[in-house]
């Protein structure tokens, strides 16, 4: 069953009982919230994740309503993890925003049985792209473009590669376009389903985009990485595509890793792996139509 | 004493004490036992049962990836604990002074059979208190430096703590406790840390720790004197496996043990430390044991005691959290205080921290 098939008043009722158990790639989550706000947003996003029946959950978060001391006339949430608050309060409107940074925070604070790269991830003609970047750098924004135009999401903000085996695992989740990125969008990709906009968040203006439903039902299908390309938006630049030296590549992707030190060894073996058996560049862009059209041709010559 | 625990407190305790049950578990009861043992660190420890029983093919995956990702971050931290024993050892190589490795660590170095997948993030020390202030002074132009604490923490800890504030090295995030002795100096217990300091062992790796009594005695004391209980299920289970080793190990253990406690007037903890650990963890300890030490507590006290150490050791049920249980938690709180600070000193203490707590707007 997916969360779509559930009726709203039974959606929101269960999300302010006993919660509302749905499974997001490797991790499965509890979210429990009394936010009727919160709980319509919920439905209309995540309508297409898969109701976990009888296997273990992973995360258990809640949003709260917290009163402030300090400014007692406005409405706040806080995130919570199994009771425990890993940062201060949001306002209530952007409680949407502060689930899903919670949740990745807490993927990115557990999870280390998969080596994880602070990285965007599609798949094409049964290879991943490895898409790894820092915060600004557009890789939401570049992620979104390509995943309704062909390539499969994996994640905008996970890549997570078995260190053994090598086959890296999607992780569909809400993807969140930053400020000017949500008009971006909405001009060049009308199909996309966006959330409603959320002010005023530490990041500026936010809206999610719900992956589209063929992507969340292929999640169990695990591929290896042929490429990875640091991607950098610049405006008016003109397209560029430069091979990375391999040992670049490897400092690179080994510090842009959240668990790279964690895991030590393996991760050194696999990250080694991963760079010998991909080609690595470096992409500078700004318009979507040229680096599509690129990396189309990148990814059907291989 | 019987023990007396509720459902999700037995499920914890079955895992803990017998780890092949696991394998009998649904996913329901998978799922509360890792909230539970995440809640009082013990994921490492039951991943490396399971890896020694050879169990983990047997268990659902997603218990598998759980508990693989604690344990690969115990072994990081463990590892990170020990290159900061590493580089103070190199830092203070000049001054020929006893540096004698506390808790965590030391119960790796001493092969401890519960230790290899335990938590811990930070590094503790013991050292003279006369060389104390050179220790710092060098620590300080080696490179580590204090983190930014409020003066009046910075005063808590100077006068009334055995420990000074906690130094952490500007290049890494080890943080390391200066421990001058084992109990804060404000409590009813005076220990000469000078003789815990002269009867320490050195491992065969050239590390100096604590001797098996009081290693034993030290645990006992944190647990029962310096610390709250709550969420503390681990060190009392560090506790059964102290007791456990070092009994099997020497046959004259126990006599040493009530001899040294008793000599060091460390009766009391002792005798809470091995009836929790008996009671809990069923550690085979000789019957009587504990009645010959002095300074037992009185039976009214031990009746209190039993009605409230468990529910604090234990997690809290994370969906339904009992209030019996968080009304035992907050007297052993007010206990901690009560037996660390004379009167005088507690009442503004507690009074400034929950100031300070309704600033932050906690």
């Amino acid at each position: 069953m997916i969360v779509e098939q559930i009726p709203i008043d039974q959606f929101i009722a269960q999300l302010s009982h006993s919660g509302i158990r749905v499974k997001l790639g490797p991790v499965n989550v509890q979210i429990q919230t009394k936010l009727p706000q919160l709980a319509k947003q919920l439905h209309f996003l995540y309508a297409y994740y898969d109701i976990v029946e009888d296997e273990i959950v992973d995360i258990h978060a809640q949003i709260l309503p917290k009163f402030s001391f300090s400014n007692p006339f406005s409405s706040f949430i806080r995130f919570t993890i199994d009771g425990q608050s890993p940062f201060p309060p949001f306002p209530t409107d952007q409680a949407l925003a502060a689930l899903e940074w919670g949740i990745n925070l807490v993927i990115a604070i557990r999870i280390n049985h998969l080596l994880m790269f602070h990285s965007a991830a599609v798949e094409r003609n049964g290879f991943l792209i490895l898409l790894p970047a820092w915060p600004g750098s557009g890789k939401t924004t570049l992620c979104t473009a390509l995943i309704h135009r062909g390539y499969r999401l994996f994640s905008d903000e996970f890549g997570l590669m078995d260190p053994f085996s090598d086959f890296f695992t999607p992780i569909p989740r809400l993807m969140p376009l930053k400020n000017q990125s949500i008009q971006v969008i909405r001009n060049y990709l009308p199909e996309v389903v966006l959330g409603e906009k959320i002010y005023n968040t530490q990041k500026g203006t936010i809206a999610h985009v719900r992956p589209p439903r063929d992507h969340i039902l292929r999640t169990n299908q695990f591929v290896s990485a042929k490429w990875i390309i640091f991607p950098k938006w610049t405006a008016n630049a003109p397209l560029t595509l430069e091979p990375l030296p391999q040992s670049e590549a490897f400092l690179l992707l080994a510090s842009n890793s959240f668990n790279y030190e964690i895991l030590g060894e393996s991760a050194f073996r696999a990250v080694t792996r991963l760079i010998r058996n991909c080609q690595c560049y470096q992409l500078i862009y700004s318009d979507f139509d040229s680096v599509l059209a690129l990396l189309n041709k990148l990814t059907d010559e291989a | 004493m019987k023990l007396s625990l509720s459902n999700h407190h037995q499920l914890l305790l079955n895992a803990i004490i017998n780890p092949d049950i696991l394998i009998q578990y649904d996913s329901k009861e998978w799922e509360l036992v890792l909230r539970l043992a995440r809640k009082v660190k013990l994921l490492g420890f039951l991943a490396v049962e399971l890896e020694r029983r050879k169990l983990m093919s047997t268990i659902p995956v997603r218990a598998v990836n759980q508990l693989r990702s604690s344990l690969i971050r115990v072994k990081k931290q463990q590892q990170l604990a020990f290159w900061e024993l590493d580089r103070i050892n190199w830092a203070l190589k000049s001054i020929q002074i006893p540096i004698i490795v506390l808790k965590g660590v030391a119960y790796r170095l001493a092969e401890l059979p519960a230790a290899e997948g335990r938590f811990f993030v930070d590094l503790d020390i013991l050292i003279p208190k006369g060389n104390l202030n050179q220790v710092e002074k060098i620590l300080l132009k080696e490179g580590w430096k204090h983190r930014e604490i409020s003066a009046y923490d910075e005063h808590y800890y100077r006068a009334w703590s055995h420990e000074i504030p906690a130094l952490i090295h500007q290049e890494r995030e080890t943080e390391i406790d200066i421990h001058h002795t084992i109990s804060p100096i404000t409590s009813k217990i005076k220990i000469d840390s000078c003789l815990l300091i002269d009867a320490a062992i050195t491992t065969q790796s050239g590390h100096k720790i604590l001797n098996p009594t009081d290693m034993v005695l030290h645990c006992a004391v944190n647990l029962f004197q310096n610390n709250d209980l709550i969420d503390n299920l681990r060190d009392l289970l560090d506790l059964h496996d102290e007791l456990q080793f070092f009994g099997r190990q020497d046959p004259v253990f126990w006599d040493k043990l009530i001899k040294r406690a008793n000599q060091l007037r460390l009766g009391r903890p002792l005798y809470y430390g091995i009836q929790y650990s008996r009671l809990i963890f069923q550690t085979a300890i000789p019957q009587n044991t504990e009645q010959r030490l002095m300074q037992k507590p009185s039976l009214i006290l031990q009746c209190i005691m039993q009605q409230l150490v468990p529910l604090a050791l234990f997690p809290l049920h994370p969906d339904k959290a009992s209030k019996r249980a968080k009304f035992a938690r907050f007297l052993l709180y007010i206990r901690s205080h009560w037996i660390r600070m004379p009167f005088y000193l507690l009442i503004p203490h507690l009074l400034y921290k929950t100031l300070l707590r309704f600033k932050s707007g906690k």
